[in-house]
């Protein structure tokens, strides 16, 4: 049987994993508060960057230089993933999702036959795929630290993204990210960020009033546009993924602290109950050697 | 007389929203003066001043971006732009130091940062209208 003190220690140390855990709750919940703000502020201008570009996408026939991140390679071998994960632990199943679900997806590329690459966003993904299949990582970020640093770390990546693109290191890339769903529910999802997917649903709904846009004059012309527009569109779609998983991030930590916070409740009201079933032992004890001893006097 | 609805945004947030007057435009190929009723144009954009004015035709905001896009159409005018400031936030010294610094640089991307800076400088030394 343990000793009273024993049980007391544990109280205690399950006490401050609960102050803990609750903490970190709250911290999560106030941060989710402002990445969501920082989403919904994004907002406006990736719609809108989305509607300029279905009504220029048409305008691309030809399959040179920039217009390459509309129309592809025309190939289909090389692949390169980039699973976005958060830089820290301790949020349920966020980042264990992220990395099985891009392990899944690279062994059934690479069951069809093709060349797979990965480029981890964000220490836990690199983490893993530095132990699962470390010479197929072409480059990590980690410490991107979206929130604060803006769109400059978004830049970062796509600029890399695109540098190698232009270098014909691959054909396709897919992002694998969380997905905001609500603040306790991400949903993980594939999207393919390069050539640029057309059949993305909020272009179709442009496609209606695709009469009223092609009137528009453009200047200087439409091919400049189209080729300002591509790369700025890679960019403000991996910003958007980014702000997104952040998002998701701090939900699932939220939760998973919530649940931690609960179970060590109830891990103190059971550890209390056994406290006084010990003491109560104890004291019945006492009473019966006192009494026993008193009678063979 | 008429209003045309304004919109700057930059991709951290929406910056400006309001109906006014008048906006001149950075365009790629030289200013573009917006009134409403402006026929439908897009155009992409140089570094350069956006400069609001009101329906009584005095200055609201002038700002600096270094790039983006516009659509324009009758009613509305959309600016995207990767960063924008406010004029009167520039300071002419520390932009002074930021070209000489680039300019011992060589690569491709300080070239560009140059040429933004170049543009910074000359949006808060030239002279512009306070009412039109």
């Amino acid at each position: 049987m343990p000793s009273l003190k024993d049980i007391k220690t544990q109280i205690n140390s399950v006490g401050s994993t609960r102050k803990i855990t609750s903490a970190m709750k709250m911290v999560a919940a106030s941060k989710l508060r402002r990445s969501q703000e920082k989403a919904e502020a994004a907002r406006p201008y990736s719609s809108r960057l989305e509607e300029m570009l279905a009504s220029l996408a048409s305008s691309a026939a030809s399959g040179e230089g920039i217009i390459k991140l509309l129309t592809g390679t025309g190939n289909d071998q090389n692949y390169i993933i980039v699973p976005v994960s958060a830089d820290r632990g301790l949020c349920g199943g966020f980042n264990s999702s992220i990395n099985r679900e891009t392990f899944k997806l690279v062994k059934s590329l690479e069951g069809d036959g093709k060349n797979v690459q990965i480029m981890p966003l964000g220490k836990k993904s690199r983490d893993f795929f530095n132990r699962v299949m470390k010479d197929q990582i072409i480059e990590s970020f980690v410490d991107l630290n979206i929130s604060n640093t803006g769109y400059d770390s978004a830049l970062q990546v796509s600029n890399k993204l695109q540098e190698l693109y232009f270098e014909e290191k691959f054909d396709k890339c897919i992002l694998v990210f969380n997905k905001f769903k609500s603040a306790i529910s991400q949903e993980v999802t594939k999207q393919q960020l390069i050539p640029l997917d057309v059949s993305n649903p909020s272009k179709e709904e442009n496609a209606d009033d695709s009469s009223a846009k092609a009137i528009y004059e453009y200047e200087p012309d439409e091919e400049t546009i189209l080729k300002d527009l591509l790369p700025k569109n890679v960019s403000i779609q991996i910003f958007k993924v980014l702000l997104e998983s952040d998002a998701g991030e701090h939900g699932a930590r939220m939760a998973a602290m919530d649940n931690a916070t609960r179970n060590a409740g109830e891990m103190i009201d059971s550890l209390t109950l056994k406290y006084n079933r010990t003491r109560q032992a104890f004291i019945t004890k006492e009473l019966i050697e006192i009494i026993s001893g008193a009678e063979s006097v | 007389m008429a209003t045309i609805s304004f919109d700057l945004v930059s991709p951290e947030n929406l910056i400006f929203n309001d109906d006014v007057g008048t906006i001149i435009v950075p365009g790629k190929d030289g200013d573009l003066g917006v009134l409403p009723g402006h026929s439908q144009v897009m155009s992409s954009l140089r570094p350069g001043r956006v400069m609001v004015y009101s329906e009584d035709k005095n200055l609201v905001k002038s700002f600096f971006v270094s790039g983006g896009f516009a659509e324009i159409n009758p009613e509305k005018c959309i600016v995207l732009a990767e960063s924008v400031v406010e004029l009167n936030s520039l300071d002419k010294s520390s932009i002074e130091k930021e070209i000489e610094e680039l300019g011992s640089n060589e690569s491709k991307e300080s070239e560009e940062q140059l040429s933004i800076a170049k543009a910074k400088l000359e949006a808060i030394t030239v002279s512009f209208y306070d009412k039109i």
